[in-house]
């Protein structure tokens, strides 16, 4: 085989290979898709100075303040129905590069982490670390099938469900209304 | 004396790591239903009421932000509920997700995001919005 036809062939498992660390289109309201530095702070402690010094340990809402001062509030993350602090706060107060998604809509502009890293060469990670967060929180497997529909799982959605049932109106409610369907 | 003051407050502020942005907020009363902002904000399926009460229970537990969609339709990011500082995965906050609710707190406006401390729930009327019948089950039925 010819060098160039070597390195070409290489090149392209390469390209094959690598994980294509840039945000996928989802179809949302007025989408931006978006890459940007900033800072990665707890938002409770940004409008109010209640500042603990670990963010919060992961229980409060973290924001990413830009360099031009802008407050950006990454609402959602890269799994089935879980936030965005689970993916920032082994960053807190610490520099990041964000990518993923803007979508304006009902008057408010919000974000959809998808990747992250420490800025400015730190390691891309995709912004799915809730899954093995939770499952290691509540003794499954990170990936097995609890932990993949992890909100069927969650003991507080449990708890609450299993007393308030699906429809929030109580058990009797679900029941007469799934005789109906 | 003032430039000490201001220097005073500069190292404090320093040191407790707070914002040169944290004040004090507007104080208010909010009514309105407890909701999951990513499916509201988002619109990517019906987000209110009974039809929605699962899927805002699920994202609240995977630490979406929990909204109070008031009844002017302005949208409130919920950072604090009374003594308790958590909004990621509150389990009192699950408890309370799709009811009307009335509260009182402190608003916090910035970058065109509504932010709101709240100091009580004054009133729960439960979930006044029963709408599963036209709705369905979102997203998937039960």
């Amino acid at each position: 085989m010819n060098k160039p036809l070597t390195a070409a062939l290489l090149f392209a498992g390469l390209l094959a290979a690598a994980p294509a660390w840039a945000a996928e289109e989802w179809g949302l309201p007025e989408e931006e898709v978006a890459r940007f530095e900033a800072k990665v702070v707890d938002v409770l402690c940004e409008l109010t100075g209640d500042c603990p010094a670990d963010c919060g340990a992961g229980k409060r809402q973290l924001g990413l303040v830009t360099d031009a001062g802008t407050l950006v509030l990454p609402v959602k993350n890269f799994t089935a129905f879980s936030g965005a602090a689970a993916e920032l706060i082994d960053f807190c107060g610490k520099r990041v590069v964000a990518d993923g998604l803007f979508t304006t809509n009902r008057g408010v502009r919000i974000f959809a982490l998808q990747f992250v890293k420490e800025a400015p060469d730190g390691k891309w990670r995709r912004a799915n670390r809730f899954l093995p967060k939770w499952a290691e929180a509540n003794g499954f497997q990170p990936g097995g099938p609890e932990a993949k529909q992890w909100f069927r799982h969650d003991p507080s959605v449990k708890a609450v469900i299993g007393r308030d049932g699906v429809l929030g109106l109580g058990t009797e409610a679900d029941k007469d209304y799934l005789e109906k369907q | 004396m003032r430039k000490i003051a201001v220097l005073f407050a500069a190292v404090l502020m320093a040191g407790f790591g707070a914002s040169a942005f944290a004040a004090a907020g507007e104080r208010v009363k909010v009514t309105g239903e407890v909701i999951d902002s990513w499916c509201y904000i988002t619109e990517i399926m019906f987000p209110e009421g009974s039809a929605h009460h699962q899927c805002a229970v699920w994202c609240a537990a995977g630490g979406i932000p929990v909204g109070i969609l008031g009844d002017d339709g302005t949208v409130y990011m919920v950072l604090k509920t009374g003594d308790d500082a958590t909004s990621v995965a509150n389990p009192a906050v699950l408890e309370i997700q799709s009811h009307r609710v009335k509260v009182d707190g402190a608003l916090y406006k910035r970058d065109g995001i509504n932010y709101l401390v709240v100091d009580r729930v004054l009133a729960d009327e439960g979930i006044v919005k029963v709408n599963h019948e036209e709705w369905g089950v979102q997203p998937f039925g039960k």
